[in-house]
């Protein structure tokens, strides 16, 4: 299954709508990463809130992911876990998720814009760099 | 071995010297590789085969009627032979090509001395035994000299690689940028670090943003030294902003379980440099364009 990477402004919306296969989650997290890198992204809002069941794997890779995207300069919003996906984490010792999370994608967007409002570049578009602030 | 076998090895490689060198340049340039035709022109073929085939003569002339024959450290062939070796390192000849400069002479010798000799095996079998030993001596010094060249290009080169200048950069009052390019090693670390370091306290500056667009690899060795300016530079009580990380560099910094929580990463120097202004409360704004 391949994922979709809708953009919203400068903010990237992944939503992870079922269980992807460890090659699969491979693919969207290399997809994931070029497309933050190509659009220069302020954001990214993962939601998760269609997995039941995450495995460590799954749970590494949204970490991995999280981690990757702050490091080439994206705020990082998981939305949605599920409580039991939540128990079985802490259960297996990764804790949470390294990235912030909230409940669903409308707060999770909103936390994203706040963070984003705090930052420097946040009025810098692709082709020019006029500050409207 | 009589005088007599060896005067006839001598005397069969002068009377046929011409054609031994003829085919024995033809054989170089037929040695398949792309750059050989244009590596050597044809004069400086005709003068270094000249050469070497000026000392193999003297050498045959010496070769000793018993026992065994050895190049002394200061005999003229080895010289010629590390010119020649030398030469092909400078200019990009593998070690197959050069070995193979070398073993070209002794086919087309034997071939010569094949001919010459048919009617008598014995002087036959004696000039092959000898030609055989000098060439094999010969290939040896080669090899050695080519490696020490080799590795004397190779120390040159890493050393003016550590002298690639890595600018601590102003970029804006109290705002410094370290742009790195190219293959980061312990040296060139250590050279940056402590720039970036002493530039940090003479201009207090408050942010500094290191760029690794041009850093081509990342792996744990270059991720530590990274790390250790980031450190050094927060000690100092600088705030470090990191731009340019290709999306593999994220990757493996990932899988290296290297997050740098405490540095503030951006997707490009553009944004860094907002981010660092944003940081000292400054901003770029539009004026009127000059005319």
């Amino acid at each position: 299954m391949k994922v979709a990477i809708p953009r919203l402004g400068r903010i990237l919306l992944v939503s992870i709508q079922q269980d992807l296969s460890d090659d699969a989650a491979l693919e969207f997290q290399s997809n994931l990463l070029k497309t933050i890198a190509k659009s220069e992204a302020l954001g990214v809002a993962m939601d998760i809130s269609a997995l039941d069941v995450v495995d460590s794997f799954m749970a590494r890779m949204i970490n991995d992911t999280a981690c990757m995207a702050r490091l080439l300069g994206a705020e990082v919003i998981v939305c949605g876990t599920q409580p039991c996906v939540a128990y079985t984490l802490v259960e297996m010792g990764r804790g949470l998720f390294g990235a912030d999370c909230t409940f669903n994608l409308e707060e999770g967007l909103k936390t994203l814009k706040q963070r984003i409002a705090s930052r420097g570049d946040r009025s810098l578009t692709e082709d020019s760099d006029h500050d409207g602030a | 071995m009589s005088n007599k076998l060896l005067s006839t090895l001598e005397s069969t490689f002068s009377a046929n010297r011409a054609e031994i060198q003829k085919k024995w340049i033809s054989a170089i340039r037929a040695i398949r590789s792309p750059r050989f035709p244009e590596a050597i022109n044809n004069s400086e073929l005709q003068q270094q085969t000249t050469h070497l085939l000026d000392e193999l003569a003297s050498v045959f002339a010496a070769y000793p009627s018993a026992g065994k024959w050895e190049m002394g450290e200061r005999n003229l062939l080895r010289q010629a032979l590390r010119d020649v070796s030398e030469y092909g390192a400078r200019i990009g000849f593998t070690p197959a090509e050069t070995s193979a400069y070398l073993m070209s002479l002794k086919s087309v010798l034997t071939q010569v001395l094949l001919r010459e000799l048919a009617k008598s095996p014995a002087k036959l079998q004696a000039c092959i035994i000898a030609v055989d030993d000098v060439i094999g001596q010969m290939a040896l010094v080669t090899f050695a000299a080519f490696v020490d060249a080799r590795e004397r290009i190779i120390a040159q080169q890493s050393a003016s690689l550590i002298e690639l200048a890595t600018p601590v950069v102003r970029l804006w009052d109290r705002v410094l940028l370290l742009p790195l390019v190219g293959v980061i090693d312990t040296a060139r670390a250590r050279a940056f670090t402590e720039n970036l370091l002493e530039a940090i306290t003479r201009f207090e500056a408050t942010v500094t943003i290191i760029d690794v667009t041009g850093v081509p690899m990342f792996d744990t060795a270059v991720a530590r030294h990274l790390m250790k300016s980031v450190d050094a530079a927060q000690l100092l009580g600088s705030k470090v902003v990191m731009t340019g990380l290709s999306p593999e560099g994220a990757l493996t910094l990932t899988k290296l379980g290297i997050t740098l929580p405490q540095v503030i990463t951006r997707a490009t120097l553009r944004s860094g440099v907002a981010e660092a202004l944003g940081i000292l409360g400054k901003r770029i704004v539009t004026v009127p364009a000059k005319e």
